[in-house]
């Protein structure tokens, strides 16, 4: 019986009589202790009955009044008299008929005085009129009638009155709740437009679409490898740096190393032509301490000027770690404070409601109040524009007084569009317009006026708009050198803005000798280093673009004054010129297949201009996307996504912590019995990727198994593997030394040759691919050498399923053995191995622990490998997971793992399951040097929910 | 109103020694009757015991016991009861008859007449007992034997007790 019925049901008899009976127990003390014991055992369900008939009784008897009749009776002997007493049988009469007439009189009923009315009393609307009730109820109708609208103001108390929605909707008030909103999390400029299509989700301080409402994943892709797909990556966080460019070099250096690729130092980057992408580490840690990957954009070297002006885009996960480094390298210690020009801004543009609580200023006309604000010298709309989570007074600027070096933190200052297709860059020629050049002589505030006066400028412009139309020109964004920067100053895109959605084509059809000649110049050289300059770059200019931009009402009044309706407006000298700057991004560049794939083009604009660029770019036919489709563009460009696939970063390691607990989460959240057992299936971190423990294992089982390389086959060193697993697990555990923490391997040269090592030969018993020229063969010596290198490493892999399969996050990667590979090399359309089930140790615990108290006996789980060692309490036990510590996760299973998987679905793309993911550089050695030359690199893949074995093909692309 | 209907007897235990009807209990009685019912009319007279009969309330002081049977066939029942002569009870047997004092459709309407019934006996004893002592025991007796304050009062406690519950 449910709780509550139990209750309902004790309320209902409480004042029923209970029976009256003695336990044998009590007869037989009774008759040997001479009617001692006088305790009374009330059956029939309701203890409650009992002390409602103690209330009848005179105060001195307690129990009842059998104990009345006990004592005046002089006991229930043995010896009692067989005669009826007539006080004991008076007493007995009179206790029964108390008891009835309590039942048979008063309300057992749950609620209601009316049912104790006789049905023929009972009269329409008695609840509500109470001097329908006889009057002897009427007091108690009234007090119960008193109490339930008490319980109804309770509840309404808690509602607080808001305004109507009229009111609320009002732009005003709008604005002032919007700026409450933006507090705590920051808001892009787009949030509103996002808000209204996507699913918003909360993460390092933003508000960010994660995907669209409606259904959208193929048409993205489609988007993606055929036309054009649009975010918003204002979130990034820029950085700047400025100061002397060999004391910037020096300290930059510090952070990166140049094995691991170009780094902030190379002629390519240094120039200002391209933008560079980089691996930022810890101040001359490398290989270890990793923060994360950054891109860069060095500003092109003006004559004038001496200082160097540098950006560094990060991830917003990774400036928390990046700031602090970056001033400590640069020596960066004095806090400036915020000039005051926008410290003032921020006030007012933050802390609105308090700024505006004037009522003169609410029932003024819209258009009027927004010139009273103009007049201040702020744009009308408050909702601003850069960070509204900082507080006005915090440093963003920070500057060393040894080494000159100013390090600005942009954050939200610059707007970042990314467009990501081939299509990207017609998609922009026919959004945005080179600025029309304006003439006139007089000064005026705003600050292409001023520019165009300037002959040096103007030519300047001329070049950046010719290199621009011949863009228009080329077929595909990937054509182009990957990192291109193109400066320009455009039109307020709104005034081109078409009527109705177009999708933006290429214009390949003006076909000219000259075009042809200058694509080519712009396909192999990329642009002309004087077009990378931009304004954008400049504070003061990119400070005037944004206080002078033209709101969308006055556009649109401006619209309704023209003299033809519908007709376009004018580029006049008031409309705004933005300087942008058209960053190309670089699409797939690694491995063989798709080159080039999901290129495009960054937008970086200033701030403010936000929405008056993403609607025009919206109207181009373009699909906007979120973070989902972010993650799956680096997917399928087999390139590691930020946070997700960078376990040895600070931020990575967060990242995979929440990710557990939200798994956990989930997991937990469904009934025992209808979640996956993963001990069952060998599983040992369905959650999560134990990175340390593989390369602390695969390191010992490398140096242990380096003597007896001549092991027959894999099942015995697997075996063996254990063995030593067991000890190794034990010594760790006594000694709790920390070895030194796994590192993912960045060197190119290593990563060029494990790549080579990893690639099957062909039956001519050449290799295959780029690297055959340098590749040393795969040999002890060789493999010693490396592994000596790179012990503790991780190694990111792309893996290619060679039959049917959807691979999933955490699924593991396994060496297969020697008869799985015989298989396999008779015929490739085998679907793979099985692994056998595993036994659930931890069940009968469980069950045990749900019995009764007591623990489990060891003789129950003595086969269990890890049971002795470390007994593990019930209590942390969750059905179908390992307990902490795991034990060796190399060879748990029947094959040994090698690594797991950190992002694994069906590829569009390639038309297969493909996976990504690290393996353990020793696993991986070990593995290859076993497996025949034609069937190197097959390794075997396993989703965590599944117990069958799926072959896949291993490529480290580089 | 529409409910599964049931006829509730009120049967008094006469036994032989006053002492034995201690030792009573709920089980044991319905065991007795089941007993005699399947002795009486067999099989079916057992199946037909076995639907909604259960004893209510027992009192072992008393010897007062209130048996629900099922409406349809309780005549037939009935009709077993004369046929207990002796309830076996903790491995002793107790002779005793069963003397139908009242057949009540409702449980309350049984206890009504166990109120009735009660006090008339009260009432009738007290002018045959001559000793004083006892006397005044019975008029005790009989002034105990009634609600004090009245339904109203009954009602507030209830309340109370209502309002203790939601804190």
């Amino acid at each position: 019986m449910s709780a509550a019925k139990a209750k309902m049901r004790e309320k209902k008899m409480r004042n029923q009589p209970a029976s009256v009976q003695y336990t044998s127990s009590d007869v037989e003390s009774r008759a040997e202790n001479g009617g001692e014991g006088d305790d009374v055992r009330v059956t029939g369900g309701q203890s409650d009955a009992h002390p409602s008939w103690k209330k009848q009784q005179t105060p001195p008897v307690r129990h009842g009044w059998v104990r009345g009749h006990h004592n005046g009776d002089g006991g229930y002997d043995t010896e009692m008299p067989n005669h009826i007493t007539a006080g004991a049988f008076a007493r007995a009469r009179a206790a029964e008929v108390s008891a009835m007439l309590k039942a048979a009189t008063e309300l057992t009923c749950s609620s209601h005085v009316f049912r104790a009315l006789p049905k023929h009393m009972r009269r329409r609307a008695m609840s509500h009129n109470t001097k329908r009730l006889p009057r002897r109820l009427r007091n108690m109708a009234n007090r119960m009638r008193e109490k339930s609208l008490q319980a109804g103001l309770k509840k309404k108390k808690e509602l607080v009155k808001s305004k109507s929605r009229k009111a609320r909707r009002r732009h005003g008030n709008l604005l002032l709740e919007f700026n409450r909103r933006q507090r705590k999390n920051i808001w892009l400029e787009t949030h509103i437009w996002h808000a209204k299509r996507f699913h918003m989700v909360k993460k390092w301080g933003y508000c960010l679409g994660v995907r669209p409402t409606y259904k959208c994943y193929r048409p993205c892709y489609r988007a993606m490898s055929s036309h054009c797909l649009l975010q918003d990556l204002s979130y990034y966080c820029c950085i700047e740096l400025k100061g002397e460019e060999d004391k910037l070099l020096a300290a930059l250096t510090q952070l990166t190393c140049k094995e691991a690729g170009p780094t902030f130092a190379a002629a390519m980057f240094l120039s200002g032509a391209r933008q560079g992408s980089v691996t930022v580490y810890r101040a001359g840690q490398y290989p270890s301490d990793p923060l994360g990957p950054v891109t860069f954009l060095w500003r092109p070297q003006t004559p004038g000027l001496t200082p160097r002006q540098l950006w560094i885009w990060a991830h917003p996960a990774l400036k928390q770690d990046l700031l602090p480094e970056l001033q400590s390298v640069c020596q960066c210690s004095e806090a400036m404070a915020p000039p005051v020009e926008p410290e003032v801004s921020r006030a007012e543009a933050d802390p609105a409601p308090q700024a505006e609580p004037n009522p003169d200023n609410e029932l003024k006309a819209g258009a009027k109040r927004k010139r009273c604000c103009k007049d201040a010298g702020e744009p009308p709309a408050k909702r601003i524009l850069g960070d509204g989570t900082r507080l006005p007074t915090s440093p963003v600027t920070w500057r060393s007084s040894s080494t000159g070096i100013v390090i600005n933190d942009l954050t939200m200052e610059i707007v970042r569009y990314r467009l990501i297709g081939p299509q990207s860059h017609s998609v922009l020629a026919e959004t945005l317009e080179a600025a029309t050049v304006c003439d006139e002589l007089k000064s005026s505030p705003f600050w292409w006026p001023e520019h165009c006066k300037d002959r040096s400028n103007m030519k300047l412009h001329q070049q950046q708009t010719d290199v621009f139309n011949v863009l228009k020109g080329i077929y595909s964004s990937g054509e182009l050198p990957p990192g291109t920067v193109l400066g320009l100053t455009v039109d307020d895109p709104r005034l081109t803005l078409p009527r109705q959605k177009v999708k933006a084509a290429p214009c390949v059809n003006q076909d000219q000798v000259g075009d042809e000649e200058k694509r080519n110049q712009l396909m192999l050289k990329g642009v002309p280093l004087q077009c990378c300059q931009s304004f954008l770059w400049e504070q003061s200019v990119r400070e005037n673009v944004t206080d002078n931009k033209i709101s969308e009402q006055e556009m649109n009044r401006m619209r309704s004054e023209l003299l033809v309706p519908g007709s376009r407006l004018g580029p006049g000298p008031q409309q705004g010129r933005v300087p942008v700057l058209l960053v190309h991004q670089p699409g797939k560049q690694v491995g063989d297949e798709l080159g080039s794939w999901g290129s495009g083009w960054d937008l970086l604009l200033p701030k403010g201009w936000g929405m008056a660029f993403w609607v025009p770019l919206v109207y181009r036919g373009v699909r906007v996307a979120g973070l989902h489709m972010s993650l799956k563009h680096s997917q399928d460009k087999a390139a590691p996504h930020f946070p997700h696939d960078y376990p040895d970063c600070p931020a990575g390691s967060r990242f995979q912590e929440e990710q557990e607990a939200e798994f956990l989460e989930t997991f937990r959240r469904r009934p025992p019995a209808k979640r996956t057992n993963y001990i069952k299936h060998g599983c040992l971190a369905p959650f999560r990727c134990p990175w340390q423990q593989l390369a602390e294992e695969w390191e010992l089982l490398a140096t242990d198994g380096g003597a007896e390389r001549k092991g027959d086959g894999q099942t015995q060193k697997a075996r063996k593997s254990h063995e030593v697993m067991e000890e190794v697990t034990s010594q760790q555990t006594v000694a709790a030394a920390s070895p030194p923490s796994f590192t993912v391997l960045r060197n190119r040269k290593s990563l060029r040759l494990l790549s080579s090592w990893c690639r099957p030969l062909t039956c001519r018993g050449q290799r295959r691919g780029r690297g055959a020229a340098v590749a040393l063969p795969l040999s002890d010596s060789a493999v010693t050498s490396f592994h000596a290198a790179h012990k503790m490493s991780v190694v990111w892999v792309r893996l290619t399923l060679l039959s049917k399969g959807k691979p999933e996050a955490h699924a593991m990667v396994c060496a297969p053995t020697a008869e799985d590979l015989k298989l396999f090399g008779k015929s490739p359309e085998n679907c793979g191995p099985q692994e056998p089930p595993h036994k659930d140790h931890y069940k009968s615990r469980i069950n045990h622990k749900k019995k009764s108290s007591k623990t489990a006996t060891p003789s129950q789980v003595s086969d269990d490998p890890t049971a002795s060692t470390d007994p593990h309490s019930p209590s942390d036990l969750i059905l179908g997971l390992w307990p902490d510590p795991l034990p060796s996760v190399a060879s748990h299973c029947s094959r040994v793992t090698l690594g797991w998987v950190t992002q694994g679905d069906f590829s569009l793309s390639v038309g297969r399951g493909e996976a990504l993911g690290f393996v353990s550089v020793s696993g991986l050695l070990h593995t290859l040097l076993r497996q025949p030359p034609e069937l190197r690199g097959t390794l075997l893949l396993r989703n965590p929910t599944s117990l069958h074995y799926r072959f896949v093909r291993l490529n480290i692309d580089v | 109103m529409v409910r599964v209907k049931s006829r509730y007897l009120l049967c008094e235990i006469n036994v032989s020694d006053r002492r034995d009807l201690l030792k009573l209990d709920d089980r044991a009685v319905a065991g007795s009757v089941k007993a005699a019912v399947a002795r009486t009319h067999g099989d079916y007279g057992a199946a037909l015991c076995s639907i909604r009969f259960c004893v209510k309330y027992l009192n072992a002081h008393t010897g007062i016991v209130f048996l629900r049977f099922h409406k349809g066939c309780y005549k037939l029942l009935w009709s077993a009861l004369p046929f207990i002569t002796s309830i076996e009870c903790r491995g002793q047997i107790i002779p005793c008859f069963l003397n139908c004092l009242h057949v009540g459709g409702t449980i309350r309407t049984c206890q009504k007449f166990l109120i009735r019934y009660n006090t008339r006996q009260l009432h009738q004893m007290l002018p045959k007992y001559k000793n004083k002592e006892e006397k005044r025991k019975i008029q005790e007796a009989i002034l105990s034997c009634s609600l004090t304050g009245g339904g109203n009062k009954a009602l507030e406690d209830e309340l109370e007790s209502e309002e203790e519950d939601d804190e």
